[in-house]
């Protein structure tokens, strides 16, 4: 089967190659340029906006720079100094804590919401509307704002709590449960990934479900058999780009905790530190310094990740007996 | 992939590191000669300080048609987040608000013109209050002028005093006293005794300068040694465990709120000139009373310096700037305008003009019963980012995250970092 599918790929390449020859032959002087200068708006936005920047901050994170004087190269001091910094421990800590709690709560919201939503019935555009609508407005101050009052003491959830006798004093002032409150802002944002679970649904055979069910397969059984390996690589691709997204978790963050981390530092998160020691302090040598460390983190978690991707992610037209 | 796409957010925010800092510059040509100019003036503050300003800034510029002034304001938190970049970027604005707190740290680093170039041509200062008038001086050079002064005071609810049979605030009162008084506010009325005083930095100052010491000493380091913060701390500790002050729980979730504002205290130590705010917030009357003291006839106070106006070195109109300053620190109508919204206003000519009302009458009345001590010189480079440091010690030591003597390592490490290099 796969053999089958790459031959043709392999002739069509070569159609290719072949009909470059004569149209180089015909092509104008400046064809190229013409191109280069179509692309020019992204090559500059990307050259000045993302590359430029990123190079001066690897330059920065080895030395002292203060935003005001001129940097001093100390070489691999702030990397050495973040290892026994006790806050940027904490952060590491808490970001962590936060990836493992986030992360697989959304994803199982999100698919549970998906497999809810994917049957027929009446009013369903509605429903996938009103589930996707919090993930347009997420990530901004207001509802980060509205989530915080909602969290304080004496306010809705404080109050329906001590209903049913638990007294936390507020979510917004407990060290031990401000962190879940960010992690349940994070959960009903859940309309991304749920809408990319509803595409990933909709394209598994209803023959599979149909063969199994006349097997005898009950409910769970199906999901588990069927639908989870059916939509792996969807799972995949959602677990990616949720991680990474949590690991830069910023504006809920800051609106609730500011950038102490309030209450006493349980949502100091790495992005929070990084940017009160590079715009609260003017430690802007140690928080790029910072910056890459965490683009290390991510790159490793995203390493890690693909490697264990080749044992449970299924594509389409891959035969079991493949390896 | 992701991950290099998702990190240009990241990249993006970093993109104020383009722009490196460089010294020098300056107007060119007659310094003093105000010509028609274009002014970035900045500040922080709320909507109500930005509604004053701005019936201010426009008096000024019917007064002086030829200069336009573009204002700007935030938080004060973002406002120095701004601050710094703006700087940075050597793109700050012509005029800015200052604290005392930063005013080295933007000295020391070339950032601020020396006003003393335009004094007596474009800039009055012979009418200030005497404890404001080298205040914004370092070396000789002057960085910023207050345009209003404020001291500590404790703002407290005398009914509930009264209500649990405790003797109200006067002259003398200890330390002891006021601890006393909190726990048994708390015990006989249910309402908390205030908030814990070790949250705040000024506090601790007030306590030093009532032993004759300072917060940070002439060159920069700190007044006070490890044995003297962990007194401090233990104090605050002992208020929290016994439940006589506003659980720091509470204190978090009302932020930015003051609790007496909100009537959940009976009194707190603070700048007297807040009594307008909370007056305006609590249903409470409120009374401003003596600051508590290590002896009797040691309150320790001064005057402090709220609110300063510098210009920035790289301002091309330095004249026409001096000249606002000039306007907000001396112009009476300026004065009537902002009543005590920036403390109480910084000169004499002001100060009459003001018509100081109610809880304000109260707060001049409160300023003219005082010694002062001297004004203690600028704070070192770093004090702001060490204030910042201080306020979140205090916050994990109430939260019982971390023991006294921790919090103590803590901060002292910090002071190290900041004020060693």
């Amino acid at each position: 089967m796969s053999r089958a599918t790459i031959a043709p790929e392999r002739e069509s390449r070569e159609v290719a190659a072949g009909q470059a020859g004569p149209a180089k032959r015909t092509r104008l002087p400046g064809d190229g340029l013409a191109g280069y200068l179509f692309l020019s708006p992204w090559i500059i936005g990307i050259v000045l906006l993302t590359l430029g920047p990123m190079v001066t901050s690897l330059y920065l994170s080895f030395t002292d720079y203060d935003l005001f004087n001129s940097p001093n190269w100390v070489g691999l001091e702030n990397y050495q100094r973040m290892f026994t910094d006790a806050r940027w421990l904490r952060s590491v800590q808490v970001t962590a804590l936060y990836v493992l709690l986030a992360v697989p709560i959304k994803l199982a919201a999100a698919l549970g919401v998906a497999i809810l939503l994917n049957g027929k019935r009446a009013g369903q555009g509605f429903y996938r509307a009103a589930f996707y609508g919090p993930s347009l407005i997420g990530g901004s101050v207001g509802v980060a704002i509205v989530w915080k009052m909602m969290f304080s003491d004496d306010s809705v959830v404080d109050q329906l709590l001590l209903r049913v006798g638990v007294d936390t004093g507020g979510w917004a002032g407990n060290p031990d449960f401000s962190l879940m409150m960010l992690v349940l802002l994070a959960t009903w944002q859940l309309g991304a990934p749920m809408v990319i679970f509803l595409a990933g649904l909709k394209q598994v055979p209803r023959e599979l479900y149909e063969a199994a069910e006349v097997d005898g397969a009950g409910r769970a059984r199906r999901f588990w058999s069927i639908t989870l390996p059916m939509i792996s690589p969807v799972l995949f691709f959602n677990l990616l780009l949720e991680t990474i997204n949590a690991f830069q978790v910023f504006t809920s963050a800051y609106v609730v905790g500011g950038p102490n981390g309030q209450p006493a530092g349980s949502t100091l998160f790495y992005t929070i530190y990084l940017f009160d020691r590079g715009f609260g302090d003017y430690r802007m040598g140690y928080a790029s310094a910072m910056a890459w460390m965490l683009l290390l983190g991510v790159g490793l978690v995203t390493v890690f990740l693909f490697r264990t991707a080749r044992g449970w992610v299924f594509y389409s037209g891959d035969s079991g007996d493949r390896k | 992939m992701g991950a290099l796409k998702r990190f240009r957010v990241l990249a993006t925010s970093l993109v104020a590191l383009l722009a490196v800092a460089c010294g020098g510059g300056g107007g060119s040509g007659d310094e003093t000669q105000a010509g028609p100019a274009t002014l970035r003036f900045s500040w922080w503050g709320n909507a109500e300080r930005a509604e004053l300003m701005q019936q201010a800034i426009d008096l000024f510029q019917s007064r002086n048609p030829d200069i336009k002034v573009t204002p700007s304001f935030q938080e004060f938190e973002a406002y120095w987040q701004k601050m710094a970049t703006e700087t940075a970027g050597g793109n700050a604005p012509d005029v800015l608000q200052m604290d005392f707190a930063y005013l080295r740290e933007y000295s020391d680093r070339n950032a601020l013109y020396d006003l003393k170039k335009q004094e007596g041509e474009n800039l009055e200062l012979g009418d200030l209050l005497d404890g404001l008038k080298g205040a914004g001086e370092i070396d000789g050079k002057l960085y910023g002028v207050p345009t209003g002064g404020n001291t500590w005071g404790y703002i407290y609810n005398p009914a509930l005093f009264t209500e649990a049979g405790v003797e109200l605030p006067k002259d003398g009162w200890t330390w002891d006293d006021y601890r006393e008084a909190m726990a048994s506010i708390v015990a006989k009325t249910g309402v908390h005794g205030g908030g814990n005083y070790i949250g705040s930095y000024y506090n601790l100052e007030l306590q030093l300068r009532q032993e004759d010491k300072l917060l940070y000493t002439e060159d920069g380091k700190l007044g006070f040694d490890k044995a003297r913060l962990k007194e401090f701390f233990e104090e605050g500790k002992a208020l929290a465990d016994a439940g006589a002050v506003l659980p720091i729980e509470k204190g978090v979730q009302i932020k930015p709120s003051f609790a007496l504002e909100l009537d959940l205290v009976a009194g707190d130590l603070g700048w007297d000139n807040f009594m307008a705010r909370y007056d305006k917030g609590a249903k409470a009357e409120l009374q401003l009373g003596p600051v508590p003291t290590a002896k009797a006839g040691t309150s320790g106070q001064y005057l402090k310096p709220s609110m300063l106006l510098s210009v920035s070195q790289k301002s091309e109109h330095p004249a026409a700037a001096a000249k606002l300053v000039s306007f907000m620190v001396n112009d009476p109508e300026v004065g009537r305008i902002f009543g005590a919204n920036r403390g109480l206003p910084p000169t004499k000519a002001q100060r009459a003009a003001a018509q100081l009302e109610g809880p304000l009458a109260a707060v001049a009345a409160y300023e003219e019963g005082l010694e002062f001590g001297p004004t203690p010189p600028a704070p070192p480079k770093g004090a702001g980012t060490l204030e910042q440091a201080f306020i979140r010690i205090t916050e994990e030591l109430q939260y019982g995250r971390i023991p006294v003597d921790e919090a103590v390592d803590q901060f002292f490490t910090e002071a190290e970092e900041t004020l060693g290099s």
